[in-house]
């Protein structure tokens, strides 16, 4: 390999060695990502500091959105008010939940897809994974409207079974919204997991058993670990859009089920007071980052450990 | 074809024949007794009523090309697939049915296998921590084990930060610390250049007769076979062609396959006569030290000569008492290659038929292209088969060789 290689590159680098390229020519490599950087500075960095500069100021009367010529930290104050504050609440609690019950039935299912499903049918399976992603987000989750509603599939299902003797009353609440996100986040952290676990190679976990690990300690000790960046990153990817998610809100939670979402965009399109609304998407943003930060810290804490009992330094004696 | 080095010297007539091993009741620590074991996938029978019994302590290889059923039978004893049908035997224990992290068995893996979240020493140490050993003990043993494969300076560093050498030490160090009464080995050298895999071969051969400990290894590389074992299992569509040591299977190959698969062989039809050891070819009479079981008069047969015992010489051009002697067939050189210490030769003898003679380069005669040579050989180097026998051996490892076993360069980590 290293030999074809090496004739290949000979020639090339003789040529490059007669006819150098201008200088001018010559961009330091940064240049490459000038598009990107460019792209989120425009997009990115500048709405946030917009956002985050609104935030200080207040809505000057019925016809203004917003002004800055006085600065205070009133707005913060009035979205952490009790009326917003349980919002945040019920935020915090569907986006925890909702991914905790992600996680539940992701790990064992990509687990069981990775290592245990028939490779054949592998392409299938991913695929039911995917389908639902090709209807649009809104029509998915009305969907369920129709089978949350008092009248609708469920209710009804388990009205003749005999589980229940009246309609059932779940949508428009909390319970709703949790089952609608879970529904419609689930693909996204099934896939990154999913290929994860994939690169898990089998000779690594055979290993693991021939030198006397069993099931549960060759999961623990080989699997979990090498899969580590992958159940992040589909943590990372359900929790984030799922906090900030206000379709599923507003089509399941109604006025119960009021997540920070809907209600910054009622600010922004109704209320029409842009400095709130911007003071409730700073504390969105923050409680985010905070939830994050803590959740890697436990997650850090908990192996603790399992990292001390497996730590063995030798030293450099010779 | 690769050809081994290994004994050149005539081959003696079945004096080395190894004694038939008796499966005794008391199975020592150490021993691998297989009996009647099949390996179906599906339709396809991967492994196919084997019976083997691996002395304690002994150095034994299970050779063949791939697909034949070496590694199948590989995994079958660490655990990893369970038979079909059969018995397998661990030191006297029956293993079928338990699962592989119970076995007092151990592997070194192809691509070696390393965690690669782990320090050369966790790896280490991986199998003694599943046991529970006391951290004290592990720190000594991990030092012992890496002393052995003379890594003890890259501890602490991570598997991707060795060389593929380096990473086969460690996989030896991790497999071996748990002290198994058998350390398996599934082509653990294949993903080594050549010159590190020679160093390698004269290590593992080393170490085992250090330890003590049952080897079994599985190769397609009949040098690697040949330079270590104490025994070889030339394998087959899933079964054992023949069970010895090398120099048995060098000279008294159980099988066409065998005798075309180790080293190289001319092979040269003919038909047999009311001699039993004699066999009638369009060149001339063949004779072989002994007659063939299966080879009666007038049956079609093919004998197999191997090219160092062949002897070549200038001749006249029509030299007419060579068709009536035997042992002796009359030709013209087509081909001249330096073999480093050997001289080769491929002489055309007609009918489309060619001969090969390798002869050490001091007293080698000196030969071109076009000359015309007499080429004799001795009895006691000739083997007959059966004639359809040779020839599917011919196929099959025509076969092997233009599908060679796939490459194991890659090492995922």
């Amino acid at each position: 390999m290293t030999t074809i290689a090496e004739k290949r590159a000979a020639p090339d680098s003789g040529r490059r060695a007669t006819r150098p390229r201008p200088r001018w020519l010559k961009l330091p490599s940064f240049a490459l990502a000038i598009p990107a950087w460019a792209w989120l500075f425009a997009f990115f960095v500048a709405p946030v500091a917009l956002v985050v500069w609104f935030s200080f100021g207040y809505k000057p009367g019925i016809f203004g959105t917003h002004a800055n010529d006085v600065l205070s930290f009133d707005r913060y104050a009035e979205a952490l008010s009790p009326t917003f504050f349980s919002t945040f609440q019920n935020t915090l609690w569907v986006g925890v939940v909702g991914t905790l019950i992600c996680l539940a039935i992701s790990i064992p299912f990509a687990y069981w897809l990775a290592f245990k499903a028939p490779v054949a049918r592998r392409g299938i399976l991913l695929a039911m994974v995917m389908i639902p992603f090709w209807t649009n987000f809104l029509v998915r989750t009305i969907g369920w409207q129709i089978i949350l509603a008092p009248g609708g599939v469920l209710s009804e299902a388990m009205q003749s079974i005999g589980l229940l003797n009246e309609p059932l009353e779940i949508l428009y609440t909390r319970t709703a919204v949790l089952i609608g996100v879970v529904y419609n986040y689930l693909p996204l952290m099934i896939l990154p997991m999913f290929v994860a676990f994939d690169r898990v190679s089998l000779p690594m976990r055979e290993a693991s058993k021939d030198l006397g690990a069993g099931r549960w300690s060759t999961f623990m000790n080989v699997t979990l670990p090498l899969a580590k960046p992958g159940i992040v990153v589909g943590i990372l990817l359900v929790y984030i859009p799922l906090m900030g998610d206000y379709i599923t809100a507003t089509v399941l939670g109604g006025a119960k089920g009021n997540m920070a979402g809907q209600m910054v965009a009622n600010q922004f399109q109704t209320a029409q007071n842009w400095a709130l609304g911007s003071a409730m998407a700073v504390v969105l943003v923050l409680t985010i980052l905070t939830t994050v930060a803590i959740a890697a810290l436990v997650a850090w804490l908990a192996a603790w450990p399992l990292r001390r009992s497996q730590r063995l330094v030798l030293g450099d004696k010779s | 074809m690769t050809i081994s080095a290994k004994n050149t010297s005539h081959a003696a007539p079945a004096a080395g024949e190894s004694p038939a091993i008796a499966p005794s009741a008391s199975e020592p620590e150490g021993s691998v007794v297989l009996e009647g074991v099949t390996k179906k996938f599906g339709g396809a029978t991967a492994v196919d009523n084997i019976s083997l019994h691996v002395r304690p302590g002994e150095f034994l290889s299970l050779l063949g090309p791939s697909g034949c059923g070496k590694t199948t039978t590989l995994r079958m004893l660490a655990g990893f697939e369970e038979p079909t049908s059969g018995s397998i035997r661990i030191s006297g224990q029956d293993v079928v049915g338990i699962p592989p992290h119970k076995r007092n068995v151990n592997t070194v893996f192809q691509a070696y296998a390393l965690f690669p979240h782990m320090s050369v020493a966790e790896n280490v140490a991986y199998g003694l921590r599943q046991k529970g050993t006391p951290k004290s003990e592990i720190r000594e043993r991990v030092t012992e084990s890496l002393d052995l494969v003379q890594m003890r300076s890259f501890a602490d560093r991570k598997p991707t930060q060795l060389s593929g050498g380096q990473q086969q030490r460690i996989a030896l160090a991790r497999a071996l610390i748990n002290r198994p009464a058998v350390l398996l080995l599934d082509e653990p050298l294949g993903a080594l250049d050549r010159q590190l895999r020679e160093e390698m071969q004269i290590e593992l051969k080393l170490l085992q007769s250090r330890l003590g400990i049952t080897f079994i290894f599985v190769t397609h590389d009949q040098g690697e076979a040949l330079s270590m074992s104490d025994r070889i299992a030339i394998m087959r569509s899933g079964r054992v062609e023949q069970l010895d040591d090398a120099d048995s299977i060098y000279d008294n190959p159980a099988s066409a396959y065998v005798a075309g698969f180790i080293g190289q062989q001319n092979f040269i039809p003919g038909t047999m006569t009311s001699n039993l050891s004699v066999m009638e070819s369009p060149f001339g009479p063949i004779r072989a030290a002994a007659p063939h079981d299966d080879l009666g008069d007038g049956v079609e047969a093919q004998a197999a000569v191997r090219p160092e015992a062949v002897a070549v010489a200038a001749a006249a051009a029509s030299d007419s008492s060579a068709a009536t002697r035997e042992n002796q067939i009359a030709g013209s050189v087509i081909g001249v290659s330096h073999q480093g210490e050997t001289l080769q030769f491929l002489v055309s003898i007609g009918n489309d038929q060619t001969l090969l003679s390798r002869v050490p380069r001091p007293n080698a005669p000196r030969l071109v292209v076009g000359d015309s040579v007499l080429c004799t050989w001795d009895a006691a180097s000739v083997r007959l088969f059966p004639s359809e026998q040779a020839t599917q051996a011919q196929a099959d490892i025509a076969r092997a060789l233009t599908n060679p076993a796939p490459p194991t360069s890659s090492i995922s980590l």
